[in-house]
């Protein structure tokens, strides 16, 4: 088969001005996460409080982190159920380091053994 | 039974969730189980365990924020490519991919660039558990990425062949996307919580 047989291919269920309204919306978003990038990138340099700093770091990760789920791999426009499926993977990844960073706080952890030395001396 | 008609057979009756769709979401779900896993390691043991180094001086931000930089605009042509098959555009489709896989390839350089200089800088997998919670991170997430620029250069392989379709492709050409995607969503937390917080207050 030549290429010009199939191509352009059928369009598919998804409708195509549905398409080039997403397609505004990429663009929108690849320069807002660019943009906080750069942001990201400038605000470690910033004579700011550590934990000021550190709280917005985090926060416009996870806008990026949620922004990328949402819009990108089109969450939003899909079923929940994908929503639930990809959600409860999270959250046990969050539990995981939630519990082990309760577990092994450092006021729990026992002294680590000098190699050599006879143990409970 | 034709293609068609068998496709929709293979969806989900009650969900109207295609089967190839899920399954890679659920599978992105269990992924995060697993990259959640390495990174908590990476974090509670950079906690834990005293460095005799400062990690500021052999990161380089400038790198890895251009690696992200990098990584985030091969997602945005990744959703093009997606939006290119929705609307059964072949050629829009392969030039995106292409793209990808072109910032992929810079992503995957950067990164072995980075590895490099490290290992001469004296951090390797058995310089601790920073070197080895590292590298074991970073690395695997870089087995993804280029897991991930294979799959798509033979998706760009498979355009050519004239076999595809509108519908079954525009699902495997999502999938794929998905795929890239959670890639870059990973890289998002890593580029925060293992190379920026280092720096706070430090710089």
């Amino acid at each position: 088969m030549s290429e010009a047989d199939y191509n352009p291919l059928p369009v598919s269920p998804v409708d195509h001005s549905t398409e080039t309204e997403r397609y505004h919306v990429f663009v929108n978003l690849a320069l807002v996460l660019a943009a906080i990038t750069g942001i990201e990138l400038v605000l470690v340099y910033l004579p700011f409080k550590t934990a000021f700093i550190f709280t917005v770091l985090v926060s416009l990760s996870l806008f990026k982190f949620v922004a990328v789920i949402a819009w990108f791999m089109h969450l939003i426009y899909d079923k929940l159920l994908l929503t639930l499926a990809f959600g409860t993977g999270l959250v046990i990844a969050a539990g995981t380091y939630t519990a082990l960073l309760f577990l092994l706080s450092t006021d729990f952890v026992a002294p680590q053994e000098i190699p050599g030395s006879i143990p409970g001396l | 039974m034709s293609d068609s008609e068998t496709h929709h057979e293979d969806e989900h009756k009650g969900l109207m969730i295609d089967n190839k769709k899920l399954l890679m979401w659920l599978f992105l779900g269990s992924d995060c189980m697993f990259f959640g896993t390495l990174i908590s390691t990476h974090l509670i043991y950079r906690k834990l365990d005293p460095l005799s180094f400062e990690p500021t001086s052999m990161f380089s931000l400038e790198l890895t924020s251009f690696s992200t930089f990098i990584l985030l605009m091969s997602s945005f042509l990744m959703a093009l490519a997606v939006s290119a098959m929705h609307k059964g555009q072949i050629k829009s489709f392969r030039r995106n991919t292409v793209g990808v896989v072109f910032f992929g390839l810079i992503f995957l350089a950067c990164q072995v660039y980075e590895f490099t200089e490290f290992a001469h800088l004296g951090l390797t997998l058995e310089s601790g558990t920073f070197g080895s919670t590292f590298y074991l991170m970073t690395g695997t997430h870089g087995v993804h990425v280029a897991i991930g620029v294979f799959w798509l250069i033979c998706m760009l392989f498979y355009s050519y062949t004239g076999k595809m379709d509108a519908h079954d492709s525009a699902v495997d050409v999502e999938v794929a996307g998905l795929y890239w995607h959670f890639v870059d969503i990973v890289w998002i937390i890593i580029f925060t919580v293992v190379y920026l917080i280092e720096f706070i207050g430090k710089v």
